[in-house]
């Protein structure tokens, strides 16, 4: 009782944050559910978990108490709010209503809201200024309107409810946003139930549930969905339209969607190292991974994430190609490169020009296989899935693809999902870092601070302790400097060469440009030792 | 002494004075030559003077310094003596301009004229020519020397437009200071924008319309290439081949004058370092259509590898980009919308959230998205079905389409929906042949669902075509990009006809008379021998949908970070022997590591990274370069295809560029900055 109240009370407090700039947005797709009577079911636009009525039924009674009140409030204050759009940076502060006048707030500054409005200011989405989602501070705040409990008669019970959903979906309908009630289920079995409106990504309603089940907010949580009848899976990119990707399911899907923590995720941003420094010796490759330490780890990701175009990890090797329609798996050379995933055909090697393109990233998601030696006697159950996010049926058109290891699995998950969403991965990541409250300044980040402040520390007490964490991690980096310091050029010239006539003989190094540019040169070393690199550093 | 027995024209020994005869020119033997009487304690200033005096011309001379030829040096330091500088009366001295002019041949490939500066070390005369051409970031350029040229006919290349700035002098005047050294001559003045129009030329450019031609040459792309020309051009075929082209790097340390180079030489400007810095569309128009340049002469000349797919969509960019700025349109730095400049931003927010347009916009479509009805041709592969097209009405409306067995059905139940959210548009053209087919890959819970559309012409072909487009990115046709979309679609239609569909395998020579385009300048040689053009133009204008809606400046953007995304971007090659190798191997230098190649394979043997790099020597003796990487992993080996020192100095430049990498933060945190990048006292 006590924990469905107060999911509840959390998707309350999640609803009212839809009901901002309820004109502004698509305003075209009216609730789904009612009663969309779609002239083929291929074509249909079905909802996932049957549809917003049935949802709302499965809802407890007090839940749909509590619903109720949330509109009626939420929506009058909607009202408000379009009056106003304008000026909605500054709207927070004027709600002096009921308690969910703050939780308002929060939810309003999802950043969709500064999106739609100011469109024409080319608010990039990722852009990290909006502070993370429903800094909710009073975590059990009690339901709004009092809950009525004379639950006795069932047939009154039945009517008030169905009066209830009656109104619900007006004033949805009203809304005008598309709004999905999701179950999301939890990794002790359980289950919750949240609003996802259209407008939210991954991220926000992860922040959501962040709230919800008081987690540790780390960068490992994240939406699973889950496909039992083709027994595959993958995470929400943090970014995802949460209410797109749930729409393409059917209406009588199997499909789930789940709250856990994977390593996986954000796995490449924690030890880059293994997908970028995939040497050919694999042994040794493994070893010096686990030393790399963070500077360099900073600086293989700013290398790889932050120039002018990403860097997508080199990845070839032969996997298992699970034939078109048959059970039967074939061995062939795959590569990753930045435009798809190509192979080597048969005679031909493994040249650029040579290559033939198996898939490009564009249409299709990546999906783990989940036991598909015993389903599609994959020759290992180390297995990733290629398919349009539409199809949701066993079809030619699914791409599986087989591992040797769970390493290189890995690998192969990673590096696509790097290609197909490049910088935006990132982004995530760093975003996942602020929420998880780690802002880090060594991520090169100068946003992360502006959505500390409006962090309003529950667990996580906002800045201090994170800058603490943080400092001391940099004093224990000092020691490893001598591992990441520029390479140093050692000189035995005392004087910069004018004549350029080199004895020979003397080793000479490093006539590092004596330019007057900004950025101070690399250490240069004047040792008088002669020849011979000089000594090792002690 | 050594001036004993110096015998002077007076026959006076006493004052230790002697005749020093200096040329006037550029060393030049015929040159005249002036005589002076000087004492090992006259100062070169005072010489130059007695020199200039002697002359007796009215002339600037500001530019004007000594060269003294035995030791391929300048005498610069005015306040030296000849007795400090070690001259003696048998020093061939030259009395010549510092600033000479040559002839380079740009990124594009375009010759330009100009005075550079043969007495600066050359990374500093590199700094000089970028600022005048303004390109920033100029420690990511150098020079090269032009190849040899083979002696073959060639009298094309007389006809060559020479651009010339040679008579442009910057507003900092560096010109003017020569004379007093080396080091007055860098001030770092900015040129100043040319605000006029709105085009952001510097001022410098608008002396006359000759410069202001020459800064349209060097901000806007180059027309493709004759697809003749770009066959005969040598294409290097191995590794081996690629490793040449950089054993002609000059030295950035030393000046043109030392290095051998003469008044009018070809000299080759190019990025020399792949690690470009801070690359914004809106201040560096010419740094990003010289780099465009270069990424497209890379591809095409095969100096990089790419797939198919990937050429493609490089042929794709080239086309829309020569199309925009052939169009004139290239005004767009000024332009209406700010929010473009800001590429990315603005890519993504038309890609993300195109539904997120102002509230009243969507309004206003609402009631008026604009539907396509018309009879056509409809046909859906199955298996066993022998059925071919079908005429039928079709209705597309918002993101759907509707097909009906005839008109009069139309208000009842379709025969088929299918919503184009998502769906893959291919084109199925063949212009000669009249047939203007879209193939859509419609996705479904079940799968994907295949279907061609027959349209009767062109037009009708470029309507629905950008109505499939849009509703396949979720739009509709009341999106502002539809009818630019259409326009597209029609204008690489007249690009197939002019292509040379029906003119056969064969790249039929310069096509340059039609408005079109040859698809055989977009692409590398080995496709134009693989593909015919009607094969070729459709995957292009396949690839072209979904850059049709760029601007000139995201083209070029976009061309460049594809042209980053290649494995093998960035990467200069040099024949190298390992130290306890006995076979030549090759070393690749990228921004961020050294690699060991496979000479007769190709096969990545090892990677090292600069990140784990402590230092490195070079043994000029042995020409042996020693690299000291972490955990005590030594590397040496001698260079076979280039000179030791430009391998040295690719290391090096490449470090010092990583570490203005760093820099960017400085400002933020400058202690953290040197808390991570100092440390050498532990030295």
């Amino acid at each position: 009782m006590g924990e469905s109240s107060e999911d509840i009370d959390q998707m309350f407090s999640t609803l009212l944050g839809e009901m901002d700039l309820l004109t502004q947005s698509l305003g075209v797709d009216i609730l789904p559910p009612p009663d969309p009577k779609p002239p083929r079911a291929e074509f249909n636009y079905s909802v996932g978990f049957k549809d917003l009525n049935e949802s709302l039924n499965a809802l407890e009674d007090q839940d749909l108490d509590a619903l109720m009140a949330d509109l009626v409030a939420d929506i009058s204050e909607a009202e408000q709010r379009t009056i106003q759009a304008q000026k909605e940076s500054s709207q927070s502060q004027h709600h002096s209503a009921p308690p969910e006048a703050s939780n308002f707030r929060g939810a309003a500054s999802l950043g969709y809201s500064a999106n739609a409005a100011a469109a024409s200011v080319s608010h990039y989405e990722h852009h990290l200024p909006p502070p993370p989602a429903d800094p909710v501070l009073d975590l059990p705040p009690p339901p709004p309107p009092p809950p009525p409990e004379p639950l006795s008669q069932e047939e009154e019970e039945a009517q008030a409810k169905a009066d209830k959903i009656k109104l619900a979906l007006e004033k949805l309908k009203e809304a005008k946003v598309k709004k999905l009630v999701v179950k999301v289920h939890m990794n002790d079995n359980s289950t919750k139930s949240l609003m996802v409106d259209e407008r939210q990504a991954a991220r926000d309603v992860l922040d959501n549930l962040f709230e919800k089940t008081h987690c540790d907010c780390n960068v490992d949580w994240c939406l699973y969905e889950t496909y039992p009848e083709l027994q595959i899976e993958r995470f929400f990119e943090d970014h995802e339209n949460v209410v797109e990707v749930l729409s393409d399911w059917t209406r009588d899907t199997e499909n789930k969607v789940l709250f856990l923590e994977k390593e996986e995720k954000y796995a490449v941003f924690k030890n880059p190292q293994n997908f970028y420094l995939n040497n050919k010796g694999k042994k040794e490759g493994k070893e010096t991974n686990e030393k790399m330490n963070a500077k360099n780890k900073e600086s293989l990701l700013e290398e790889s994430f932050c120039g002018t175009s990403i860097i997508v990890p080199e990845l070839e090797g032969a996997l298992y190609l699970k034939e078109d329609g048959k059970k039967s798996w074939k061995r062939r050379y795959f590569l990753l490169r930045a435009s798809g995933i190509y192979y080597v055909p048969k005679g031909k090697t493994k040249t650029s020009r040579d290559l033939a393109c198996f898939i490009q990233f564009e249409n299709v998601n990546i999906y783990y296989g989940i036991q598909c030696k015993i389903k599609h006697k994959a020759p290992t159950d180390h297995c990733f899935v290629l398919k349009h996010p539409q199809i949701q049926k066993e079809s030619q058109y699914i791409k599986y693809l087989c591992c040797d290891d769970a390493r290189t699995l890995n690998q192969w998950v990673m590096g696509i999902r790097i290609a197909k969403y490049g910088k935006t991965l990132y982004d995530n990541y760093q975003r996942a870092m602020a929420r998880a409250g780690l802002a880090s300044r060594w991520t090169n980040l100068g946003t992360v601070n502006a959505t500390t402040p409006a962090q309003p520390s529950t667990g996580t007490r906002g800045e201090i302790p994170t800058h603490t964490e943080l400092r001391s991690y940099v004093q224990s980096l000092s020691n490893t400097f001598s591992e990441s310091r520029p390479p140093m050029a050692s000189s035995s010239d005392k004087k910069p060469a004018l004549g350029n006539h080199l004895e020979p003989g003397a080793p000479r190094a490093q006539p590092l440009p004596k330019a007057s540019l900004p950025p101070p040169p690399p250490v240069r070393r004047s040792s008088d030792l002669g020849c011979s690199p000089a000594p090792p550093p002690k | 002494t050594a001036m004993a027995g110096m015998k002077t024209a007076s026959g006076d020994y006493i004052d230790s004075s002697w005749e020093l005869r200096v040329f006037v020119g550029e060393e030049d033997p015929e040159a005249e030559s002036v005589t002076l009487r000087v004492t090992g304690e006259s100062h070169i200033g005072g010489v130059l003077l007695k020199i200039v005096e002697d002359i007796n011309r009215k002339q600037d001379w500001s530019d004007h310094a000594i060269w003294w030829e035995q030791k391929r040096q300048w005498l610069l330091q005015t306040h030296w003596t000849l007795d400090k500088y070690g001259i003696l009366a048998d020093a061939r001295l030259f009395f010549g301009p510092q600033h000479r002019p040559v002839i380079l041949r740009l990124p594009n490939r375009r010759a330009l004229r100009l005075r550079a500066s043969f007495s600066q070390p050359l990374f500093q005369a590199v700094a000089a020519i970028c600022r005048l051409l303004s390109i920033r970031h100029p420690e990511e350029l150098s020079l090269l020397r032009a190849p040899e040229k083979k002696k073959k006919k060639k009298e094309k290349e007389q006809e060559e437009e020479v651009y010339d700035l040679t008579q442009v002098v910057l507003a900092g005047g560096e010109h003017r200071l020569g004379q007093l050294g080396p080091g007055l001559g860098m001030g770092l003045v900015t040129p100043t924008l040319h605000s006029r129009r709105g085009t952001g030329m510097p001022a410098h450019f608008s002396d006359s319309a000759q410069t202001e031609a020459c800064y349209h040459m060097l901000s806007r792309p180059q027309p493709p290439p004759d697809p003749l020309l770009l066959q005969h051009l040598p294409r290097p075929s191995s590794l081996v081949d690629k490793t040449q082209l950089h054993s002609r790097w000059l030295d950035s340390s030393r000046c043109l004058m030392q290095q051998g180079v003469r008044a009018g030489d070809v000299l080759w400007l190019r990025f020399k370092y792949y690690s470009f810095f801070d690359l914004d569309p809106k201040t560096d128009p010419v740094r990003l259509t010289q780099l465009y340049e270069q990424a497209r002469w890379d591809l095409l000349l095969e100096e990089i590898d790419c797939t198919e797919e990937e050429m493609m969509v490089f042929a794709a960019l080239q086309y829309h980009v020569n199309k925009l700025s052939q169009s004139g349109e290239v005004a767009e730095p000024a332009g209406a919308d700010p929010g473009l400049d800001d590429l990315d931003a603005a890519l993504s927010n038309l890609e993300v959230k195109l539904e997120g347009s102002a509230p009243t916009d969507v309004l206003d479509s609402l009631t008026t998205i604009p539907e396509l009805k018309d009879h056509l041709r409809i046909f859906r592969p199955r298996k066993l079905t022998l059925k071919g097209y079908r005429q039928h009405w079709v209705v597309f409306k918002e993101t759907t389409l509707s097909y009906y067995k005839s008109q009069e059905e139309a208000p009842g139940d379709p025969i088929q929906q299918l919503n184009l959210k998502g769906c893959e548009v291919v084109p199925d053209v063949n212009v000669s042949g009249q047939k203007f087919c879209i193939k859509l890959l419609v996705p479904s819970p079940e799968g994907m669902s295949e279907i061609y559309l027959r349209c009767q012409d062109e037009q009708q072909y470029a309507r629905w075509m950008a109505g499939c487009r849009l509703a396949s990115k979720g739009r509709t046709m009341a999106d502002s990009s539809y009818a630019s979309e259409v326009q597209a679609i029609l204008a690489f239609l007249s690009l197939k006809r002019t292509g040379g569909g029906s003119s056969g395998n064969q790249p039929q020579g310069p096509d340059a008379s039609t408005e079109g385009l040859n698809p055989y300048g977009l692409v590398a040689p080995r496709l134009q021998r693989k593909f015919k053009a009607k094969q070729l133009t459709p995957r292009i204008l396949e690839a072209h949908q979904n850059v049709a809606q760029l601007s000139l400046t995201e083209a070029q953007l976009r061309f460049i970070q594809a042209w980053q995304s290649l494995p093998d971007f960035g990467i200069s090659y040099f024949t190298v022997r390992f130290k306890g190798s006995r076979k030549d191997e090759i070393l690749g230098i990228a921004n961020n590591r050294l690699i060991r190649i496979d000479l007769a394979v190709g096969d990545v043997v090892k990677t090292w990274r600069f990140s784990n790099m402590r230092q490195w020597n070079v043994n000029w003796d042995i020409r042996q370069v020693a690299i000291e990487f972490d955990e005590h992993i030594n590397v040496a080996f001698s260079c076979v295809s280039a000179s030791c020192r430009i391998v040295h100095e690719y290391i090096g430049g490449y470090i010092f560029l990583s570490t203005r990498e760093r820099a960017r933060g400085e400002e933020l945190d400058e202690d953290l900055f040197l808390q991570l990048t100092g440390g050498h006292e532990a030295f």
